[in-house]
């Protein structure tokens, strides 16, 4: 490895690299495992597979070896020193991390040449680097910190004469995400892999050498990733760090609570960081399984939005339709009415992108209990042939994580950088690493990597190897995926993924929801109940004008705007809620702040609701809830797990009356960085949303 | 070894507080309430409490019947005791006013049972 995946991602990056589709050989037989080879750290006999590195050798038997440039995830670059050990035989210390292990090699980790060199390194390092600590954002949780009192030695040599100072550099401008202070950095240059490996952003590099090398942008420019926030926790030392978030607290007067993020389909595991009962930033957690240790800016950076536009009580709109705070009492009595008098069939719930397990189960059962069955969702999914009766043809069956073994991947209608950016920093993992070749029907957008295009037209799916009507394009999806998958010597891989787009979406197909309000909204419904719809596919002129809205979520947005009875709920952070990402994984956020105001948990509302209409829902705390969940879809409630999905031929054949002729061009919603940042009630309410588009829009206006 | 300590464990026998037997408790149990129950009309007088001698009897009766389900003896004993400490207390006049009329809970408010009024009344 070494060095190579860096080369080889500047060479892959080259416009010379057509797809070269007709010469790939898929699925090469997997070569032998070499054999594999002793070492030895500290006298510890390890075996390991030749072209380990020492220090992943030494990682295996438990020792740590100090590092401030190697990062696992990253090419290696050997630059900071620090993870100098000694090896027996060899004149000088060797670079733990470039170096790769040789037969007997013998390595001490704690030699006194070992400990010397470590002392050199951080004190030649702690030259430049200012003694800022007590200003430094990092402090707490800075890698130079803690290295430095660890191996670092215990008085200085630097006396400062002259009076000449240390290096000071400028400091560079790249956004309203990031703060630098680039004085303080060591030039271990994680940021500059991590932009053009991960993000596939090549704006980051170095200028100068030695005392004048500088990390920046060479030109004043804003990082354009939608990743760019995760340099902030690669740097390790402060020269990086997040502007939002700048002088609030220090790492030991926060409480972390471990939870999920619901701004993207995926799930991303989060830990939220609050003290005083108000979330202060959120850090993205290690989960191998979907989102590795990355996050995307929008669910790092958005919640600042959860202090902005709240709904903290309840609303009931008085004589002059105005919309007055009211006591929980009057407004429950007020929509329990407006329920208990709805003619069944006119009676309408629409589930938005952030509602959770238990207050979908809860809203539906109330709704079944009142005799509807007018359960919607707001994104649309083709009901038609098999629709959502499988559970295969709405989910991303092949797991987010086996993304990186593909061969092919085919992108049908959607700007995975944008609706699921972890997902496309997996794909492009993939691109990098394993030549995997992309290609894309839609419209042409600026995916990090290159693809090939094949066109904006929906019948592509059709023509191409064997459809925006559509069931008919799911129909041929599917038909496309089967017969691809009858092809392939894994039987076990699932060709057809379908990427939802919404925190919720899973979670309320699994529970029976139909996707889409287009047909319940022709019925013309007299109450409708709006569990944080927010994305204005219901409103008011697409309503009769005696129509009672209820809407319940947590942001003053379009559907509390429109509603009669505004009920104040819990946003992610504030409640134990189970959310399902797109693969069909359940997991729980947990309580990190109370929720604001006289705003409770979303499902205790239906239910003290549905006490007050005479329909009482048999649950009274969460674990009821959640059994009631179990009763649905036992998948619902297995934290942490996926299942297998299967059925693919079954989907395939009752789809196939459907395989109409389409035309039309498909579309996405999110084309450009700018329409990243906004897309839900959270981040619609963040002012560092905004700043972030107003930067992305005034850096499309600069020359470079 | 280990089958030893289980017999051990099964025939434990702990050692008693005051009383061996249920009727000797009992007993313990009636004659505080009677003790208390002749106290009554003094607590009333002396404390000057807003109290008639009628509600205090309804109150004592009261609070020995919230334990009337505990039958560990060695329980009830150490209710007896605590039972008779508070007793002398009163006796002495070691309490206030305040502390007799702590027993009715003037200022407590009922916590909310059942959802509904838990959901109205309390943040949760």
């Amino acid at each position: 490895m070494l060095r190579q995946p860096l080369c080889r991602a500047l060479a892959l990056s080259s416009p010379a690299r057509a797809v070269p589709l007709a010469s790939r050989s898929y699925s090469n037989p997997v070569p032998a495992e070499p054999e594999k080879v002793e070492v030895f750290i500290n006298d510890k006999p390890v075996y390991v597979a030749p072209g380990t590195t020492v220090l992943q050798a030494a990682a295996q038997v438990g020792v740590e070896i100090p590092r401030f440039c190697y990062h696992e995830r990253l090419a290696v670059a050997g630059n900071c020193r620090m993870c100098l050990v000694e090896v027996e035989r060899s004149p000088k210390p060797v670079a733990a991390c470039a170096m790769p292990v040789m037969k007997g090699m013998r390595v001490k980790t704690d030699s006194d040449l070992t400990r010397k060199a470590r002392e050199g390194v951080m004190e030649f390092l702690l030259v430049n680097h200012p003694l800022d600590c007590p200003i430094c954002d990092q402090g707490g949780e800075c890698d130079l910190q803690d290295q430095s009192m660890a191996f670092g030695s215990d008085r200085s040599r630097f006396t400062d004469v002259h009076f000449s100072g240390k290096r000071a550099v400028e400091d560079k401008d790249i956004g309203p995400l990031i703060k630098t202070i680039m004085t303080r950095c060591i030039h271990c240059t994680r940021c500059i892999r991590f932009a053009s490996e991960v993000a596939g952003v090549d704006d980051f590099g170095t200028t100068g050498r030695g005392t004048d090398m500088q990390v920046g942008t060479y030109v004043e420019k804003m990082l354009l990733s939608e990743l760019s926030g995760n340099v902030i926790d690669l740097c390790p030392v402060g020269a990086l760090t997040s502007k939002p978030y700048s002088f609030a607290a220090r790492p030991w007067e926060t409480r972390r609570i471990d939870s999920v993020d619901v701004l993207d389909p995926l799930g991303s595991n989060i830990v939220v960081t609050t003290r005083t009962n108000e979330v202060l930033r959120i850090l993205p957690r290690t989960n191998e399984e979907i989102n590795e240790e990355w996050l995307s800016d929008k669910s790092r950076f958005a919640c600042d939005g959860l202090k902005r536009q709240r709904l903290v009580t309840p609303m009931m709109t008085d004589s002059r339709g105005n919309l007055m705070p009211v006591d929980w009492e009057d407004a429950i009595v007020a929509a329990a009415r407006a329920l208990r008098d709805c003619p069944p069939n006119k009676l309408l719930a629409v589930a938005g992108d952030m509602a959770d397990a238990e207050s979908l189960v809860a809203l539906k059962d109330l709704v079944n209990r009142l005799g509807s069955e007018n359960t919607c969702t707001e994104q649309y999914f083709p009901l038609d042939g098999a629709g959502i009766d499988l559970r295969s043809s709405y989910l991303c069956n092949t797991k987010i994580a086996n993304v990186e073994d593909a061969d092919f991947v085919l992108l049908i209608g959607t700007n995975v950088r944008f609706e699921a950016p972890l997902l496309n920093a997996r794909i492009r993992k993939a691109y990098v690493h394993k030549d995997t070749d992309v290609a894309l029907i839609g419209p042409k957008v600026d995916l990090t990597y290159d693809y090939m295009h094949v066109g904006d037209s929906a019948s592509v799916v059709k023509i191409s190897p064997r459809g925006p009507e559509g069931s008919a394009l799911l129909a041929y999806t599917q038909e496309l995926a089967c017969k691809l998958q009858d092809k392939l010597q894994d039987k076990e891989w699932k060709v057809l993924n379908v990427l939802q787009r919404t925190a919720s979406q899973v979670a309320a197909l699994d529970l029976g929801y139909q996707p889409g309000v287009g047909k319940a909204l022709q019925d013309g419904p007299k109450v409708v109940y709006l569990l944080g719809a927010d994305s204005g596919v219901v409103s008011r002129d697409q309503l009769p004008k005696d129509a009672f809205v209820i809407y319940q979520g947590h942001h003053g947005d379009a559907g509390a705007a429109m509603a009669d009875v505004v009920l104040p709920g819990a946003a992610y952070t504030e409640k134990r809620a189970t959310f399902v990402n797109a693969e069909g994984r359940a997991q729980q956020t947990l309580v990190a702040v109370a929720p604001p105001g006289m705003a409770r948990e979303d499902w205790k509302i239906i239910r003290a609701l549905s006490e007050v209409i005479g329909e009482r829902l048999p649950y009274d705390n969460l674990d009821e809830v959640r059994d009631r969940l179990s009763e649905i879809s036992p998948a619902l409630v297995a934290y942490g797990d996926v299942q297998e999905n299967n059925y693919f031929a079954q989907a395939r054949a009752l789809a196939q009356s459907l395989q109409k002729p389409v035309s039309g061009k498909l579309d996405v919603q999110l084309k450009h960085l700018e329409d990243f940042f906004m897309t839900d009630t959270i981040s619609r309410a963040s002012p560092t949303m905004a700043k972030c588009i107003q930067a992305v829009l005034k850096q499309k206006d600069s020359p470079y | 070894m280990a089958a030893k300590q289980a017999i051990q464990v099964g025939t434990k026998i702990v050692k008693p507080v005051l009383s061996t037997n249920h009727a000797e408790a009992r007993l313990r149990v009636l004659s505080l309430y009677k003790a208390w129950y002749r106290q009554i009309p003094y607590i009333v007088k002396e404390f000057d409490i807003p109290k008639s001698e009628n509600q205090c009897r309804e109150k004592l009766k009261e609070l020995f019947m919230t334990n009337k389900d505990v039958t560990d003896i060695r329980v009830i004993d150490l209710l007896v005791i605590k039972g008779q400490m508070e007793l002398q207390e009163s006796v002495n006049m070691w309490k206030q006013k305040g502390h007799i009329m702590a027993y009715f809970k003037p200022t407590e408010e009922p916590k909310p049972k059942g959802f509904l009024s838990k959901f109205f009344n309390s943040n949760e």
